[in-house]
């Protein structure tokens, strides 16, 4: 049972980091990206790459893995510069579909269809970590550092910019805001602070393969971000707890057979969607947090 | 006023066409520094689509915008602004999500990276900046209410509170007193005045002929995308030939 509850709290901390990340873009910044399980695999196959062929510990396989997905963010930025709003989400939704073909297809590094085994534990300080319950250490201490990172910018002059052209481009741009200039940075804190959760991800499992990385992750993490509540610190996380709880309740429920739980969890998750756009149209953390205004 | 101040802004041969339309047509304006010159005109008139072409939302198909003896054409538009041009616009364009100091707070840091320069010294300088406007507007106790949840005039006053906060020499005000009581507008004028004393030059779109009166300097006709006239208020104003069309009876 423990060892569930850690194995849980594990995949729950990893995954809150891509929550809160996300909403980084998708909450202050009005970014609608479908793209950000790619930065979570790049983070993933970046830090398996560095720890595996070049014999990196974590933090060295993790800064790698950021460098990468930071550098490969800018190729999202760039046509994140020329167009707005639903434009992006299809500009994104090609480059989520266009990374799924390099994973599956660049064999020599991502190890295809059939992923990469045997990646070495995390290692910090010549210190390794096979226990659970340290990894889960690690895991909740770099959501934390996470946490404080974007609540420092959210409430930074920076974070100001990012809310004032999510509310209006053209009066941010009026004001003198370089909007392009903003826009990128969002989208490359945004996509490399992600690998973190992937390089996380990888070493806990010590087994990564594409299908952790696909279109339904991506659109799996915007549920928990709208459902927590977008642009609040606490609600993507409350929404990744309830996403990855449902699973792991539905199967406690007697006389439900196994097969059943995937198809009961997608209308349950549509239901809660509709639900919460007509009652808590902010998500449910969304009521709690009164605005403030840091100057 | 006698017109004979500093061109602190000229508009030289400006047009601008919409598939078909001459939004803008060869118009030719000077603003000068330090007075108000208000900009008149039926709807369609092109007045909107001027102050787009001055602060670069729209390129001039032909034309020039000096700004200090510099062009500005091509500038992007955030460049602009930085040059010292603040805005209002008739949708008013708030930041509607953020609070009414956080609207204010933002324009006044510069800096798109993650600091500001100038230190401590230039935050508490843009603290005071705040507070001021803040006081000015009358927007001291919704300061932590969002943009969105303000009642009407409190929306035009803290989208004057913008460019107020910004620190911008030349004002283009786009009907920022449209839909206010008397009692607001008063107060709206005062402002304007109090800006033009502090060195301010305005430029506003105007339909109401009672702040017309109460505060131009300058009146520059336009219909059409066309400039008609452009001199002395009481001059424009009486003007039976203009008010004909003011009016909507095009005089043949």
């Amino acid at each position: 049972m423990w060892a569930y509850v850690v194995n849980l709290l594990v995949l729950i901390s990893i995954n809150a980091i891509l929550a809160v990340t996300l909403n980084f873009i998708l909450g202050y910044a009005g970014i609608f990206s479908i793209a950000h399980a790619l930065f979570f695999g790049i983070g993933a196959y970046g830090a398996t790459f560095a720890a595996m062929k070049l014999g990196a510990d974590f933090v060295s396989a993790t800064a790698f893995g950021m460098l990468l997905a930071a550098l490969i963010s800018l190729a999202l930025a760039l046509p994140a510069l020329r167009v707005r709003g639903e434009y992006f989400v299809a500009a994104s939704l090609g480059l989520q579909m266009f990374a799924i073909t390099v994973f599956t297809e660049w064999k020599s590094v991502t190890g295809g269809i059939g992923g990469l085994t045997n990646i070495p534990p995390a290692r910090i300080l010549g210190f390794e970590l096979t226990e659970p319950a340290h990894f889960l250490v690690l895991s909740l201490a770099c959501l934390a550092v996470i946490i404080i990172i974007i609540r420092a910018l959210v409430r930074s002059s920076f974070g100001r910019s990012l809310k004032a052209l999510r509310d209006d481009e053209v009066a941010a741009s009026a004001f003198g805001k370089n909007v392009a200039v903003i826009k990128t940075m969002a989208v490359v804190v945004s996509s490399s602070l992600a690998a973190i959760a992937g390089s996380l991800y990888a070493f806990y499992l010590s087994f990564i393969n594409v299908e952790s990385f696909v279109l339904e992750t991506s659109i799996q993490l915007m549920a928990m971000v709208i459902i927590g509540g977008t642009a609040t610190l606490f609600g993507p996380i409350i929404g990744a707890i309830l996403i990855l709880l449902l699973p792991a309740g539905l199967s406690y429920i007697p006389h439900l057979p196994a097969t059943e739980i995937g198809s009961i969890q997608q209308i349950l998750y549509g239901l809660a969607m509709v639900l919460l756009m007509i009652y808590r149209p902010g998500g449910l953390w969304g009521f709690q947090e009164k605005p403030k205004a840091n100057a | 006023m006698n017109g004979e101040q500093d061109i602190l802004l000229q508009v030289t041969g400006a047009a601008k066409t919409f598939g078909g339309l001459k939004a803008v047509d060869d118009v030719t304006l000077a603003l000068r520094a330090g007075i108000v010159t208000t900009l008149v005109g039926p709807n369609g008139a092109g007045k909107t689509t001027l102050f787009n072409l001055i602060t670069g939302n729209l390129a001039p198909d032909r034309g020039e915008v000096i700004w200090l003896g510099q062009s500005i054409v091509g500038l992007p538009h955030w460049k602009i602004a930085r040059l010292g041009i603040g805005r209002t616009f008739q949708d008013l364009k708030l930041f509607t999500h953020m609070t009414v100091e956080e609207n204010i707070a933002t324009v006044t840091e510069p800096g798109s990276w993650l600091w500001q320069p100038g230190g401590t010294a230039a935050k508490q300088a843009r603290r005071e900046r705040i507070e001021a406007v803040l006081e000015a507007t009358g927007l001291k106790d919704k300061r932590h209410a969002r943009a969105i949840d303000l009642a009407f005039a409190e929306r035009k006053f803290l989208s004057l509170a913008r460019v107020m906060a910004a620190g911008a020499r030349l004002w283009l005000l786009d009907e920022p007193a449209s839909g206010l009581d008397r009692g607001s507008y008063e107060r709206f004028l005062s402002l304007l005045r109090k800006a033009v004393t502090d060195g301010v030059t305005i430029c506003i779109i105007e339909h109401n002929l009672d702040i017309v009166q109460g505060i131009s300097d300058r009146i520059a006709f336009l219909d059409q995308g066309r400039l008609l006239a452009e001199g002395d208020p009481k001059a424009i104003l009486s003007d039976p030939a203009l008010a004909a069309i003011y009016f909507g009876e095009r005089a043949a």
